[in-house]
């Protein structure tokens, strides 16, 4: 807008006005201001790194025992695709972290009245949301594969010890550890949107809990057909996992449909947090 | 300028704010009186757009909040003290708000030196006493220089020190020509401070007048003793004329000049042995503004004795209520 379309009222005030870069500096600020961002961030990089090795590691030595024994670990389902994995191998758990972190980011501001200072500067109510989802979506990202990349050159002496290390060029084990980055992108959006939708942060973190991991339990156990082939393989996570797969089985999601799968989750959660973000009061 | 049209607000079956229309308007203070519950900040966080109006309309600087190209330029208000979240420190959260609309950092610094916070800026908000959470709301209600100002409860825990200095800080805001707005449930606070006032009760405006017009609208009220207070009263009463009898011999008069009262004795022969015209406090004549309006009354002590226990102890207690009431 223009100076010479102001009203002679708003003329007097010069300066810049606000902006999405703007809102999405200031989110950016407050984002790395959090000191439990940090402590946050700092935890999925160990516990996914963790979990990577001590994967890696139990199943190498077990294919070792089981060959010293004169079985053929392929046939109890341990193979060397299943050691590739392992890069990813903790994503089930830091997608908990990175989910708590994204309801947390906007669940604490509804908790201590920051919202308020919030929605006060940038009334438009919408640009915060998105700047925010922004700032949680590419930090997920970065983190989820840093992470797999730290697994993968932390764990190859690991398995050296067993001569079953790999290289980078497994087909698509550097797709697999870049989509496991996207995987946590989307779980904090996820996050985000509940934390926006509740407006608490107990709340936010159970429902994200309930969603990627006592859903895919509880549908598990329901033996009808329709559950194991209609909603079992659409859950965020399980379509997730499909995502990371470094192949998918005949009939089952590909590495696309588990990606578009698990984004609608998020795109839904995340118009829904629009919209409410919009109509309630703060 | 803020100008409000017709405000209401429902919370659920509950309404907070009942059809008010005002205005505000620039180089003055302008106070907005009430007690709690009245509908003060509602209509504050209806200003800034945080609540819907259930119906009616209220601008600001001629535009609603939302609509503005530079928010935090044009209104800079403290609506409630800690709308900070509680780990991060004053100097960063004032940082990211000055960061929507591109403050420079030394902008930030003025604001945080002029609040008297330097000391404590690089401290997390959550340790801050509620005075220091004053100060930090104020100073991010004036990071971007804003025209019209709107402060909620300001002076709320701050020491005398702090309250002086909110005090002159709105005025001189005021005679920079600016808009100022701010909420008080204290008359005293009110008088000292505020150039003109809005009174709200139960969600409706009761008064919107110049201060001074409101302490002076008061019916003067005289005090009267006399050893035959039922021929006087019987004597005094007519239009617009209250009698109040305070203690046996003691009545209070309003309506009615103390000349006129002297007069009426004379005529009808009954002793009068005190005439003292009551100087109506600030207090007072908020009282009388919002006697009926407020939401929450406190019940006489007298009463609190009397359910308490002995007859005893009921006397006392009424006897020290008439005690207070010649303290007027």
């Amino acid at each position: 807008m223009s100076a010479a379309t102001l009203t002679p009222q708003t003329g007097r005030v010069t300066g810049p006005g606000v902006s999405f870069p703007r809102t999405l500096n200031s989110e950016w600020i407050k984002f790395t201001t959090l000191r439990s961002t940090w402590v946050l961030l700092a935890t999925t990089v160990l516990v996914m790194v963790g979990i990577g090795l001590l994967g890696g590691w139990g199943i190498a030595s077990g294919m070792e025992q089981m060959e010293a024994a004169g079985q053929d670990p392929a046939a109890a389902g341990m193979d060397s695709s299943l050691l590739y994995l392992m890069t990813s191998g903790g994503l089930d758990f830091g997608q908990l972290i990175i989910g708590s972190l994204g309801v947390l980011l906007i669940a604490s501001e509804y908790s201590t009245g920051m919202i308020r200072s919030t929605m006060t500067a940038v009334p438009s109510r919408l640009s915060p949301l998105f700047a925010k989802a922004l700032v949680v979506a590419v930090v997920a990202a970065v983190v989820g594969i840093l992470s797999s990349f730290i697994t993968y050159f932390l764990l190859q002496p690991v398995l050296a010890n067993y001569g079953r290390e790999f290289g980078l060029d497994v087909e698509n084990l550097i797709q697999s550890m870049l989509l496991s980055g996207v995987y946590l992108a989307v779980v904090a959006l996820m996050g985000l949107a509940l934390g926006s939708l509740l407006r608490n942060s107990a709340g936010g973190i159970v429902s994200l809990v309930v969603l990627l991991l006592v859903l895919p339990i509880v549908a598990q156990i329901i033996p009808f057909d329709w559950v194991q082939d209609g909603v079992m393989p659409y859950l965020p996570s399980n379509a997730g996992r499909q995502m990371v797969m470094l192949e998918t089985a005949d009939g089952d999601l590909t590495q696309w449909q588990g990606g578009l799968v698990m984004a609608a989750w998020a795109a839904v959660l995340l118009a829904g947090a629009a919209v409410t973000t919009k109509a309630r009061d703060v | 300028m803020i100008e409000a049209q017709g405000l209401v607000k429902v919370y659920g079956n509950k309404p907070a704010v009942q059809g008010v229309s005002f205005t505000v308007q620039p180089g003055r203070v302008t106070g907005f009186l009430g007690p709690n519950g009245a509908g003060k900040s509602t209509t504050m966080r209806m200003i800034m757009g945080l609540d819907r109006p259930t119906s009616g309309d209220v601008l600001v600087n001629g535009k609603h909040y939302a609509k503005h190209r530079a928010p935090l330029r044009e209104v800079g208000a403290l609506l409630d003290a800690k709308a900070v979240h509680t780990s991060r420190t004053a100097y960063n959260h004032l940082r990211a708000m000055a960061a929507t609309h591109s403050i420079p950092t030394k902008r930030v610094h003025d604001v945080i030196e002029l609040t008297g916070l330097g000391a404590v800026a690089k401290k997390r908000v959550g340790g801050f006493s509620l005075g220091m959470g004053q100060r930090l709301g104020i100073a991010a209600a004036l990071l971007g220089d804003p025209q019209t100002i709107i402060l909620d409860e300001p002076v709320n825990g701050l020491d005398p020190e702090g309250v002086l200095w909110v005090r002159n800080l709105v005025k001189a805001l005021a005679a920079e020509g600016r808009t100022v707005f701010l909420s008080s449930h204290l008359m005293s606070e009110m008088s000292l401070t505020a150039d003109h006032l809005i009174v709200i009760g139960r969600g409706r405006i009761i008064a919107d007048a110049p201060i001074q017009d409101i302490l002076n609208n008061r019916a003067q009220r005289v005090r009267v003793r006399t050893d035959r207070p039922d021929v006087l009263t019987r004597a005094l009463a007519g239009e617009g004329v209250s009698v109040e009898a305070r203690e046996p011999e003691l009545l209070e008069v309003s309506g009615v000049a103390a000349r006129a009262i002297a007069e009426t004795a004379l005529a009808q022969q009954v002793l009068v042995y005190e005439l003292t015209p009551l100087q109506a406090s600030r207090e007072e004549a908020y009282m009388d503004l919002t006697k009926d309006e407020v939401e929450y009354h406190s019940g006489p002590l007298a009463d609190v004795h009397d359910h308490a226990g002995t007859a005893e102890s009921g006397r006392h207690a009424a006897v020290a209520a008439g005690v207070s009431q010649e303290g007027n």
